[in-house]
């Protein structure tokens, strides 16, 4: 704050009497964010949205925090071990936390915050991860607690970092108003929610950790309008945007009040192909499609060059990524050729359902098959009915004729198997989760069960290996493209960082 | 005119039951269940499905209605499911933005709309009357919300003159209520016009020209006053197209009235809110049509309901 004051003109001279008529309110610096979409609950266990993640993130904390190099770090816990099973994890917890209504942080806290999401009755909105593998939860004293699983879980740790893993008040949500009113262990707590405009967070005095990092307060707003946040950002009503639209992103960098940051993000975009489809049910039509796809054409189309083409279904951010794959280049002879072995050599029709917001990608696609005699029929559909006809199940599908479905997924740096278990096991089938095209290998299977019941990463990575290349080789999807993050700041801001996926950091932000 | 009056307030409530269960019905039938997008496609169908029991969404559409029904007659319209906040109150709040909004874009439409027609009207047929009715043809076709933005990006990007969002002073009215009152000013202008070109053309209008009056005086006082039946008409007819109009403004200008909190809503599938907001805003429509008709029949005395 003091640097800041030096640095304001309006204190000298004459300008002092402003200070004196200006409240202190009036002089708490403020940083502004705002993103594509508003916060959809104040309670970050009933929702799993990356920009309300965002915004929570500074109220609420894990028993571990991921730091901005990705790696995790301790924060409501200072150490943990684990057993030789790999199932039980006993986690020594912080003392002299209390969250923001003062209710004391301990064993109690932690244990009540996690049997909140395996209570069934409760149906919290991000309860279903956590009831997968948590078989239970015990107090051993008043700062120790055990966790048990149900079998060994690689993303154990990383989950703990996540929506789910936050930890709330115990006291404020037995009260039942956690959904309209944060209360975390943050270094900022809620000031005002003005559930049509805006959330204004404040520095909570009896934070545990470094209580000067970032501004006095923090505003976060939202507009859907991607023009409406470049705009915001140019006039200053904005400090940050979340994210920002690649058609936006030249324009950003060239003008010197702004700064664009880009950094490698985790949705994977791709083409689920329905394997019942007669044709698609034939793995080299499945090559061939991936053959015919331009893929560094499509993320210079589509994402004006912010993007990577996706050379496995694993981004380039998750542990156990392979970057020597390359299977499928560019390639319509081999397309053309591959077709005709599977007896469509003149080419076939299918439909893909896409979301509005993507439907540009759809028409790119249509374009580049047609080159190999496929016919795309691009059904575009607001993202509501979208999601019904995506998620139907085979009958379902087979009824609307649904022959693919264009879609991305993102597990940020959480670990492979939450990318590859809900998109290939066959046990994923939707409408249960997202193998979208019902697509079924049993080697698949095994390799996926076996790396999860790997403790040991560098092996269990070796595994991710083997499953990329099978999944690649099968072509159950047509994968497209990887984004990156795009972040853009006011040039006066430092401090910002994103975890790979689009949720932004800024609890230790600052405005020069 | 009382039992007129009567039975308009008898119609009211059965209005208002007829459009909360078409609503009710054609949200449920809506693609997209609020539990899946709460739970976030990652989720199992087992995690939504718990999520759909807890929200009530798995009872029958009947149970659901009448305890929709019989709460919203109380004035309670159940909790957001996005800021759990009672729906009453989150619509309260809002709703003075919205009416401050819409009236500013009003009076605004229709102080420039009537004159503009009565110059087409006066000028029938030579250029003033041109140009007027061509800008109004284009008032009529621009995309408001294509206007909104283009008139942020040159008056509060480019030139810095206007706040770009929200609701926080005077100025903030600037742009969002021109934004709405471009197309009911073109309609104004329309029907001004076209009803003045029928009054200067009677015989009375002659009558007064021929005795001398004042120019003025024959347009302003005797041919406006009976051409303004058809406006009162247009303007109290068009204040559900001036609602949807404010959804789109609203949503642009980031104004926190109910039509950013419906579209929202919508994006959300938040039943209770879109409930609320359209119940409100249908009351606000059939009101507004009710005082206009009350208005005609007071301004002429020819009209009568019996």
């Amino acid at each position: 704050m003091n640097l800041k004051l030096k640095n304001r003109g309006w204190l000298v001279g004459g300008a002092l009497l402003a200070s004196l008529l200006a409240s202190t309110a009036v002089m708490a610096d403020t940083l502004t964010v705002m993103q594509i979409e508003g916060p959809r609950s104040m309670d970050p266990g009933d929702q799993s949205a990356t920009y309300t993640n965002a915004l929570l993130g500074p109220m609420y904390q894990g028993l571990l925090i991921r730091g901005s190099d990705l790696k995790l770090q301790p924060a409501l816990a200072t150490e943990w071990s684990v057993d030789e099973s790999g199932l039980e994890w006993t986690f020594k917890l912080r003392e002299g936390v209390v969250f923001h209504d003062g209710t004391p942080f301990n064993a109690d806290a932690v244990v009540y915050n996690f049997e909140r999401h395996l209570n069934t009755e409760r149906g919290l909105a991000a309860s279903g991860r956590i009831r997968t593998f948590l078989s239970k939860i015990e107090k051993l004293d008043d700062f120790t607690v055990k966790f048990t699983l149900k079998s060994p879980y690689p993303a154990f740790l990383a989950i703990l970092t996540s929506n789910s893993g936050q930890q709330v008040s115990p006291t404020a949500d037995a009260a039942g108003n956690l959904g309209a009113a944060a209360v975390g262990t943050g270094p900022y707590r809620m000031a005002e929610y003005n559930s049509g405009e805006y959330v204004l967070q404040e520095k909570f005095a009896d934070y545990w950790g470094d209580k000067a990092a970032g501004e006095d307060e923090i505003k976060w707003t939202w507009s859907a309008e991607t023009s409406v946040l470049n705009m915001a950002l140019q006039t200053g009503d904005a400090d940050i945007i979340n994210p920002v639209p690649p058609v936006f992103a030249a324009q950003i960098e060239a003008n010197p009040d702004l700064k664009l940051s880009v950094s490698d993000g985790s949705a994977v975009f791709w083409v689920s192909l329905n394997t019942e489809n007669d044709a698609l049910s034939d793995v080299r039509v499945r090559q061939a499609l991936n053959f015919a796809t331009d893929k560094v054409g499509l993320v210079q189309a589509i994402m004006s060059g912010y993007g990577s083409p996706a050379n496995s279904p694993l981004p380039s951010v998750a542990p156990g990524f392979d970057p020597s794959l390359n299977p499928y280049p560019l390639d319509l002879e081999k397309a053309k050729a591959l077709l005709a072995e599977a007896g469509y050599a003149d080419g076939f029709t299918m439909s893909v359902v896409v979301q509005e917001p993507e439907a540009r990608i759809g028409e790119v696609l249509q374009a580049m098959w047609q080159q190999i005699g496929v016919t795309l029929d691009v059904r575009r559909m607001e993202s509501g009915v979208w999601s019904d006809a995506a998620f139907g199940d085979q009958a379902k599908k087979s009824a609307e004729g649904t022959d693919s479905v264009m879609a991305s997924w993102s597990s940020g740096v959480n670990g492979a198997d939450l990318q590859l278990r809900p998109l290939y096991h066959s046990s994923s089938f939707s409408p249960g989760s997202a193998n979208l095209g019902f697509y079924k290998s049993e080697e698949l299977d095994a390799l996926l069960d076996k790396a999860a019941a790997t403790i040991d990463e560098d092996a269990r990575n070796a595994i991710y290996v083997d499953a990329q290349k099978l999944i690649t080789e099968d072509a159950p999807h047509v994968l497209l493209y990887v984004t990156k993050d795009l972040v853009a700041t006011r040039a006066n801001v430092e401090g910002v960082w994103t975890i790979p996926g689009g949720q932004i950091r800024v609890e230790t932000a600052t405005k020069n | 005119m009382k039992a007129y009056i009567f039975r308009k307030l008898i119609a009211l409530p059965l209005i208002l039951v007829g459009v909360s269960i078409l609503v009710f019905i054609a949200l449920r039938a809506l693609p997209g269940e609020p539990a899946r997008i709460m739970a976030g496609p990652e989720a199992t169908q087992e995690a939504v499905d718990l999520v759909t029991i807890r929200l009530g969404l798995d009872r029958s559409l009947l149970e659901q209605y009448l305890t929709f029904a019989g709460n919203a007659i109380r004035g309670d319209f159940g909790d957001s499911l996005r800021s759990r906040l009672p729906v009453i109150q989150e619509i309260a709040e809002r709703v003075p933005y919205t009416l401050t909004l819409a009236l500013t874009a009003y009076l605004l439409a229709i102080s420039i709309g009537v004159p503009a027609g009565m110059i087409g009207a006066i000028y029938h047929n030579r250029w003033p009357d041109y140009v007027v009715m061509i800008i109004a043809i284009m008032g009529a076709s621009f995309a408001n919300f294509w206007l909104a933005l283009m008139a942020m990006n040159f008056f509060s990007v480019q030139l810095g003159w206007l706040p770009l969002l929200g609701a926080n002073s005077w100025q903030s009215y600037i742009l969002p209520s021109i934004t709405l009152a471009v197309l009911p000013t073109a309609v104004i202008a329309r029907m001004t016009r076209s009803s003045m070109i029928e009054v200067l053309g009677q015989d009375y209008v002659r009558t007064a020209r021929a005795k001398g009056l004042q120019v003025r005086s024959i347009y302003w006082s005797h041919a406006l006053r009976n051409a303004v039946i058809p406006i009162v008409t247009i303007v109290g007819l068009n204040f559900g197209s001036l609602i949807g109009g404010a959804v789109v403004t609203e949503t642009v200008f980031n104004w926190p009235g109910i039509g950013r909190l419906m579209v929202d809503s919508v994006r959300f599938r938040d039943y209770p809110v879109i409930q609320g907001v359209t119940l409100v805003a249908v009351f606000g429509v059939v009101l507004m049509n009710f005082l206009a008709e009350m208005l005609i029949a007071f301004l002429n005395p020819r009209i009568r309901f019996d």
